[in-house]
């Protein structure tokens, strides 16, 4: 071959991929592409995303949607920087207490009338935008509900004589069935105590059934250390003496293993327990029960609720017009059951419209359906630490990132101080972050 | 060779030669000389003296992880930092975990090291396969040990049972009295390998004449090892001691893994402790306070141990 074909061959090459990129450029420059950030990391729920996202693209040709995988872990160390270097996402996956400290990057935007829109559409309920309700405006469009429910084993109910179909509603009840249910390898409820938000939830939820939903007063000041909350705290010692011996290292794995095991009666968490349940246990579904988080004598039905939402975070027009259509596009019934079954049971629609048979007959679902009924119900009643008024404070942020709740948990069953003393403790902590 | 070509590979022969036949030679050289080197100072420059002054002013602002402008607070936050406890739980603490661990990892490396000296069948494979705690990424020691440590299902649990060592089980990582001891395990347990290898290359330097030579004279087993062997060792001691205390009091990443600086504040050392303050607490000023007092330390370590503590000898001192 000549020295001059070989030239030609080169040249006719490097023509064809310049070529190529610049096709490729101008059909990229077509788009606006619009950046998703979100801390769902486990495959299939990527997988779902991305077929919703795909749906979107192809649905349009103005915008471009790219997701973007991040986690819970290093968020918080991840945004501020690309905030600052003026990269950050244009819509960032958020739940209430994370939006409130991001908002003091500057540049979350208001959606409210964006909300109210899609309000007028879809019908939130009410637990959905409270959380992200401060100063006036609304700061994140709600996209999906989790809500923690008694998650119980009907076998083992019937193994020990107790009625499978009438579990613990009370926290009386709730003691009695985990002693009659406990035995030597079976414990009958296993929480967690360790330095985590899933201690944090649990003890949250049963703290709300006690009337102790709120930490914070009229005037803003903490009121954690409340005769109701030492009440609570006392209960769950309790709960945590009839738990495993390991629940100081439990976080949302290990309760949902010793249940699915065999080794723990009841547990309570979100609905992220139906998907595996029959493959993890080798039981049928029916033998999955639930029920709503016992109260107290004098409480009332409650648990915690988190509105996951989308934070959006440009304020270039045509980039903001991407999120908004995206987020729209999500929120239409036949997108929304698909973006809901990313994470069957996990992730709970929280729009009227978003109550489609699509996403209830789901095949993972449908052996559930009275569970699903029950978490839908019981999303009435949610609650979340420092944001059920519609006025939010900044405390929370530090609060729920420190764990402090947890660390109060830690205090009862790792320290084994008294509930006044625990209570006490978070209370001054609380009112550190506060005063920061 | 001729003196001029001896002038020109030796830098110092230019003084020699000063005021002779090439005056100017010198400044020339040197210039380009520093020239040369100019692009490697500019990247020290980026890469540690930047970052470190940059740590210096947020040390001395009001800087919070989220944002908004930094505002001047002098020393304020060190005297918080001096002030909050820091220095009576999570400094000594990452004392306790320094010091603790390199005895810890020195014992296991030394041991392992004079095994897999001796000849056996197997020695290759061995002297590979130690290395596999090493290499193995730190998140997989991390679930490993929580997965056999787990007070529930855990197998160190149900071996420590069926032996009857212990009667009930014990939750290693949950318990305050075990975490502490048994995080600074873990985290032996994944850097002795490294002391090892740097062990038994100073070993293989002994050679068997030493030995030979010593039994002739008398000497017993003790002996042999603290007359022969430790003196050849001591060098590779000294710089695993200096550089592995660096290193180990500033492991964040097996601790975070296993125990998040609990139970309680079991295992709250300082890195931890800064990680909190940055991100969760969100005040980084005071983290950047709590790193340069702790790199401070570190500083001071480092000189005194150069100063004081013995190198051991070179080989033509120990024959």
């Amino acid at each position: 071959m000549s020295l001059r074909v070989i030239s030609l061959s080169f040249a006719a090459s490097a023509a064809f991929l310049a070529a190529g990129a610049m096709a490729g450029a101008a059909v990229a420059q077509d788009r606006i592409q619009v950046t998703v950030w979100h801390q769902e990391q486990v495959q299939p729920r990527i997988e779902q995303f991305q077929a919703v996202i795909d749906a979107f693209n192809a649905s349009q040709d103005q915008f471009e949607v790219i997701q973007q995988v991040q986690s819970w872990g290093s968020i918080y160390q991840k945004l501020p920087p690309a905030v600052a270097a003026g990269i950050q996402p244009d819509i960032q996956f958020t739940i209430p207490d994370f939006t409130i400290t991001m908002r003091d990057t500057g540049v979350v935007q208001p959606v409210t009338d964006f909300v109210d829109e899609l309000n007028a559409a879809h019908d939130f309920i009410d637990q959905a935008v409270v959380p992200y309700t401060d100063d006036g405006e609304v700061w994140a469009v709600p996209l999906y509900g989790m809500i923690q429910v008694l998650w119980y084993r009907k076998d083992m109910f019937e193994a020990a004589g107790l009625d499978p179909e009438n579990p613990p509603a009370t926290w009386e009840e709730l003691i009695e069935a985990a002693k009659a249910v406990g035995g030597d390898d079976v414990h009958g409820i296993g929480v967690p105590a360790s330095r985590s938000l899933a201690t944090d939830q649990v003890l949250y939820s049963f703290m709300a059934t006690n009337n102790g939903a709120e930490i914070f007063g009229e005037d803003g000041s903490v009121t954690f250390n409340t005769p109701e909350n030492v009440e609570t705290l006392e209960f769950y010692k309790q709960l945590a003496q009839l738990s495993p011996r390991g629940i100081a290292s439990w976080t949302w794995a290990e309760p949902q293993d010793a249940l699915n095991a065999g080794s723990v009666a009841m547990a309570i968490e979100k609905g992220q327990y139906l998907a595996i349940f029959e493959t993890a246990s080798g039981r049928p579904a029916s033998d999955l029960g639930c029920a709503p988080v016992p109260m107290s004598s004098d409480g009332g039905r409650a648990s915690i609720y988190y509105s996951n939402g989308a934070m959006i975070m440009t304020d270039d027009p045509n980039r903001r017009a991407g999120a908004e259509a995206f987020l729209r596009f999500v929120l239409e019934p036949e997108n929304y059951a698909p973006f809901l079954l990313a994470e069957p049971g996990l992730f709970l629609p929280l729009t009227e419209t978003g109550f489609t048979d699509e996403w209830r007959n789901d095949e993972v679902l449908q052996p559930y359906s009275e569970c699903v009924d029950l978490m839908i119900e019981q999303s009435g009643y949610g609650v979340l630490p420092g944001f059920n008024t519609g006025t939010v404070q900044d405390a929370i942020g530090p609060i729920m990132a420190s764990n402090i709740m947890s660390q109060v948990v830690q205090q009862l069953v790792v320290g084994d101080e008294s509930a006044e003393s625990a209570a006490a403790w978070g209370q001054k902590q609380m009112e550190s972050a506060l005063s920061q | 060779m001729t003196t001029g070509d001896l002038a020109a590979t030796q830098p110092n022969s230019a003084v020699v030669t000063a005021g002779s036949s090439e005056p100017a030679e010198l400044p020339v050289r040197a210039g380009i000389g520093r020239l040369f080197i100019a692009p490697l100072l500019i990247w020290l420059g980026f890469t540690l003296a930047m970052p470190l002054a940059y740590c210096v002013w947020i040390s001395l602002t009001n800087a919070n992880t989220i944002g908004g402008v930094p505002r001047f607070v002098g020393l304020a936050n060190y005297i918080t930092v001096l002030r909050d406890g820091t220095m009576s739980g999570p400094f000594p603490l990452s004392l306790a975990w320094a010091f603790g661990g390199a005895v810890l990892q020195t014992l296991m490396a030394a041991g392992a090291a004079m095994l897999l000296h001796r000849k056996f069948r197997g020695q290759h494979i061995a002297r590979t396969w130690i290395m596999a705690s090493w290499v193995v990424p730190t998140i997989v020691t991390a679930f490993l040990w929580r997965w056999m440590l787990n007070a529930d299902f855990g197998v160190v649990n149900h071996i420590l049972l069926s032996i009857n060592i212990i009667a009930e089980p014990i939750d290693f990582l949950g318990d305050p009295d075990y975490a502490f001891a048994t995080v600074t395990w873990v985290n032996a347990w994944r850097w002795f390998p490294l002391m090892t290898l740097l062990i038994l290359a100073a070993l293989t330097r002994v050679a068997p004449e030493y030995y030979e030579a010593a039994r002739v004279e008398g000497a017993n087993n003790w002996q042999l090892f603290t007359k022969v062997t430790l003196p050849f060792i001591q060098p590779v001691l000294y710089v695993v001691g200096l550089l592995g205390t660096l290193w180990s009091i500033n492991v964040f990443d097996i601790i975070w893994l296993t125990t998040k600086g609990g139970p309680l504040a079991a295992t709250k050392t300082m890195p931890v402790a800064i990680y909190e303050r940055a991100f969760q607490q969100f005040s980084l000023g005071e983290a950047a306070a709590m790193s340069m007092l702790l790199a401070l330390f570190l500083l001071v370590f480092a000189v005194l141990f150069i100063k004081f503590v013995p190198r051991g000898a070179s080989e033509q001192e120990v024959l």
